[in-house]
Formats: structure tokens, C-alpha cells, sequence
């Protein structure tokens, strides 16, 4: 493993991106990169812009008028990145989606608009769940990362 | 000045030690950041089972960061003034590494001898912040020039403090030659001197390094990462590498010029090791303490503080100077 290779598993910086749910998954998400659980041990930061992000934490379900915004986030952060959806409506769209009748608001979870790499179902998911769903994150960044560079070469 | 062959054998090694210290001093910083919020922060030595997988230390954690940001895409707006964009990280860069020749660290002189060398090195200082403005205003993004504007006014009252700082040292001692100033000797005046300059440099560091309460123009709770907003992959490494280097510069500085003989020879490392970790321990304790400031309080605060302390700070300067 290069070095370059080896930075990007200890240093992997997260966006969170809260489309529609209930705030509860955030909260959770939040709780493991507070004191308790703490992520920043191994590196993991939570950054403001998307474009310094390497993986993308996306909450809750879509509505709507919330799709241009989340392929444009998904579009700003720089590859190699991963898609990390938390909770039971960014994995299916949960209590919220209606298949028929659709429902007039929400349009369930995002995978339908953007490819997700590793789902953590629960609602909410525990803090345990979620770090070990961005530890899966991490292991895809890797072998994305890896992969990239022989495709250069 | 010193032989030519030392002084280049070492500018050739302060490189990589400015490199090595400003991450140390990031880590710290970063390391009593999280104490002090009662977490963990980076480990120090990773968890036996963990070890293997993810290294055996995380001190190296703002290293690591830096190269992670160079294996990644750099993707590049069209709204950005594409030229001014990508060149500022790297004279931001270029302007910090050069800021660390002319400061003396124990048992290496450089290029602190040369004449005016104080001037040089704040100059230096300053350029490569103005890059760190130049930059995100290029950026085309709103959030960039909000960010910059921001910069642009804490810029102005912090350099107000470092100025009135650095010069009133200067006038003390005659002379505008770091190496000099660093070597001068103590008295009862001088300490009440390193006192009020001190805390105006101090306060400068705060400004320039955006340690909180100064930390307004990358407010991310408001407008998102201020000036590094747009900025991704290796521009952003760049922006990072020098602000470590940034760190360095600022706490050697502060170092030479506050506490005298700490910086001319090599025996003096411990002690300045010492006091360079307490330096970040203080800004570490500030950075905790307080709360952001909005801007016009920062610069009501900057000029109600600064400009006391620093005519007191003259008036012991010029006292020294008529005694002496
Ligand atoms: S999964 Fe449950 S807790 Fe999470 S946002 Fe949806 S409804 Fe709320």
C-alpha cells in the first residue's frame, strides 16, 4: 500500500447531508463523533464544504424539491468518494414512501438519484451501526482509491 | 553572516524540520482541542487489535490529512478566475517556506543575520496570507468571498497587534536583525517589554491562525468553509501544507523575539521546545474558552485592547532605548 494510499484510510472526511427524515438519524450520526464514541481518534472529521469530503453521509428520505440539491452535493465532492446512506428511509424511503398511491412529496430514498455504496438500516441506526457503516465506507474508499490509480498507470 | 555553504546545508534542512514541527504543533493542538472536550482526539498509540489495520500512531494525523488531499480529483469551477485560482496555494506555500529562513531555530542560524531580516520575515508572513485571500476571491463563490472579506478585516487588525508588537521589540533593541534580537540580554524593563509584546503577538497568532474567537472567516456553522470553500484535492493539500508551515513560522517567531536566548544555540533546544508547547497550549486554552466573535466585535476588541497595550508596549520600547 503506497502512502498516498494509506492517508486515505486514516484521514476519511465526512459530509453530512440531511435530505427530509426526522432529524433522528442526525442526531445519532452526530452522537458518533461526539465524546462517547468519538471517530476523530482514527482521523474521521466532519467538514463543512462537499468539496473537501471524501464520504458522502446522507440522512432521511428525498422530498422532491430536495433532488437537484442532492445530485449537485453528490456532484461537488471530488472522486475518489463513497455514499454512505443511514437510517431506514435512506436505505428504502421508510415510513415516509408510498409506492401507490406515490406520494405527493417525497420521493423515497436517494439511491434512486445517486449511487450509494454501503446502506445501515435502523431507524434509528445506533452509533455503533453507523461507525461500522463508514468503517465499510472506508474500505470501499480504499479499493476505489487503489483501483483508480492501476487504471492510470 | 555565517559561512554560505552552512547557511545553504541549513536552509536545506529547515525544510523538512518546519514541516515536521508545524504538524507536531497542528497535532497538539488538535490532541488538547479534544481533551479538553472531554473526547480522545488523534491516539497516540493505537489499540493493540487496531494496529495492524490502521497504523501503530495518529501523531503524524495533519501529515496524513494533507497527503490524503493530494491523491484526490482537484476540480476547478468555471466561474473561478482559473489562473489566479490555482496559483495562489502555491505562492501561499512558497511565501511561508521562505518565512522560516530568515527565523532562527536553536542550533541554526539561516538567513536571520542578514540586514532588516525582521521586516523580510514579516513581510513574508503577510504575502503568504495575502494569497490565502487572493485565492478563494478568484473562486467565483460567494461563500469564498464572504470568507475572504472577513480575512481581509481580521487581516488588517491583526496586523495592526503583530506590527506594533514586533516593532516595539525592535526599537528596544536597536536594531532590525532577528539573530540580534533573539540574542539580546534580559533586564527588569525587557520583562515587562516581552510582557505586553508578547501578548500583542499572541493575540496576532490568534488572528492569523483563526483560533477562536477569531475564527470568523472559516465560520462553518454559517458560511460553509469561508475562503477554502471551493477549493478540493491538491490546492486545498497545498492551502493546508502551508498553513502548518504558517504554524511554525508563527511560533518560532514569537519564540525568537519574546523569550531571548531560547533560539541562538543548540543547547537551548529543550527549553524552546518547552516553551513552543506551551505557546500552543495557551492558543489551544483560548481556542476552548471562547466562543466565535462576529466581525465588528473582533475588530472593536482588536482596537480596544490592541492599540492600549501596544502604546504602553512604545512607551517601555522608547524607555529602554533613553536608559540604555
Ligand atoms: S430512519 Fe427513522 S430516525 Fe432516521 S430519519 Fe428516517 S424516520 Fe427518522
Amino acid at each position: 500500500m503506497g502512502i498516498i494510499d494509506r492517508a486515505r484510510v486514516y484521514s476519511p472526511w465526512l459530509y453530512h447531508l440531511h435530505c427530509g427524515g426526522c432529524n433522528g438519524c442526525d442526531i445519532e450520526t452526530l452522537a458518533a463523533l461526539a465524546p462517547r464514541f468519538d471517530a476523530e481518534r482514527f482521523g474521521i472529521q466532519l467538514v463543512a464544504s462537499p468539496r473537501h469530503a471524501d464520504i458522502l453521509v446522507t440522512t432521511g428520505c428525498v422530498p422532491k424539491q430536495f433532488i437537484p440539491m442532492v445530485k449537485r452535493v453528490y456532484e461537488q465532492v471530488p472522486e475518489p468518494k463513497v455514499v454512505v446512506a443511514i437510517g431506514g428511509c435512506a436505505c428504502g424511503g421508510s415510513l415516509f414512501y408510498e409506492e401507490e398511491p406515490e406520494n405527493y412529496a417525497i420521493l423515497g430514498s436517494p439511491d434512486l438519484m445517486i449511487p450509494v455504496d454501503v446502506y445501515v438500516p435502523g431507524c434509528a441506526p445506533k452509533p455503533e451501526q453507523i461507525i461500522n457503516g463508514i468503517v465499510q465506507g472506508i474500505l470501499k474508499l480504499a479499493a476505489k482509491g487503489s483501483s483508480r490509480k492501476r487504471r492510470e498507470v | 553572516m555565517a559561512d554560505p555553504v552552512i547557511t545553504t546545508i541549513e536552509i536545506i534542512l529547515m525544510v523538512p524540520v518546519a514541516l515536521i514541527l508545524g504538524v507536531l504543533f497542528l497535532f497538539l493542538f488538535r490532541k488538547l482541542n479534544a481533551r479538553f472536550q472531554w473526547r480522545v482526539g488523534p491516539v497516540i498509540r493505537m489499540y493493540s487489535d487496531l494496529a495492524p489495520l490502521i497504523g501503530k500512531t495518529r501523531i503524524w494525523q495533519p501529515l496524513y490529512d494533507i497527503l490524503k488531499l493530494f491523491g484526490k480529483d482537484t476540480i476547478i469551477t468555471d466561474v473561478a478566475h482559473r489562473r489566479l485560482f490555482v496559483y495562489s496555494p502555491y505562492f501561499s506555500l512558497l511565501f511561508a517556506i521562505s518565512a522560516a529562513f530568515f527565523i532562527p531555530f536553536p542550533g541554526m542560524e539561516l538567513l536571520s543575520s542578514v540586514p532588516y531580516s525582521l521586516v523580510i520575515a514579516s513581510y513574508l508572513i503577510i504575502s503568504s496570507i495575502l494569497f490565502t485571500i487572493l485565492g478563494p476571491v478568484a473562486s467565483g463563490s460567494p461563500w469564498g468571498a464572504i470568507g475572504a472579506r472577513r480575512e481581509v478585516e481580521l487581516f488588517l487588525v491583526s496586523e495592526l497587534s503583530f506590527v506594533l508588537s514586533i516593532f516595539s521589540i525592535a526599537l528596544s533593541s536597536g536594531t532590525l536583525v532577528i539573530s540580534e534580537i533573539a540574542g539580546r540580554g534580559w533586564s527588569a524593563p525587557s520583562i515587562l517589554l516581552s510582557l505586553t509584546s508578547g501578548l500583542l503577538l499572541f493575540v496576532a497568532m490568534l488572528g492569523k491562525l483563526h483560533i477562536k474567537p477569531f475564527d470568523m472567516p472559516e465560520a462553518e456553522a454559517e458560511i460553509v468553509a469561508g475562503p477554502y470553500t471551493e477549493y478540493s484535492g491538491k490546492l486545498l493539500g497545498i492551502y493546508f501544507l502551508s498553513k502548518t508551515f504558517l504554524t511554525y513560522v508563527l511560533v518560532a517567531l514569537f519564540i525568537a523575539l519574546i523569550l531571548p536566548p531560547a533560539s541562538t544555540s543548540i543547547f537551548w533546544l529543550p527549553a524552546w521546545a518547552f516553551a513552543a508547547m506551551v505557546l500552543v497550549f495557551l492558543l489551544t486554552v483560548v481556542q476552548v474558552l471562547n466562543p466565535r466573535y462576529r466581525i465588528n466585535n473582533a475588530l472593536y476588541w482588536y482596537v480596544k485592547v490592541v492599540i492600549p497595550v501596544g502604546l504602553v508596549s512604545f512607551i517601555i520600547a522608547f524607555f529602554i532605548r533613553v536608559v540604555a
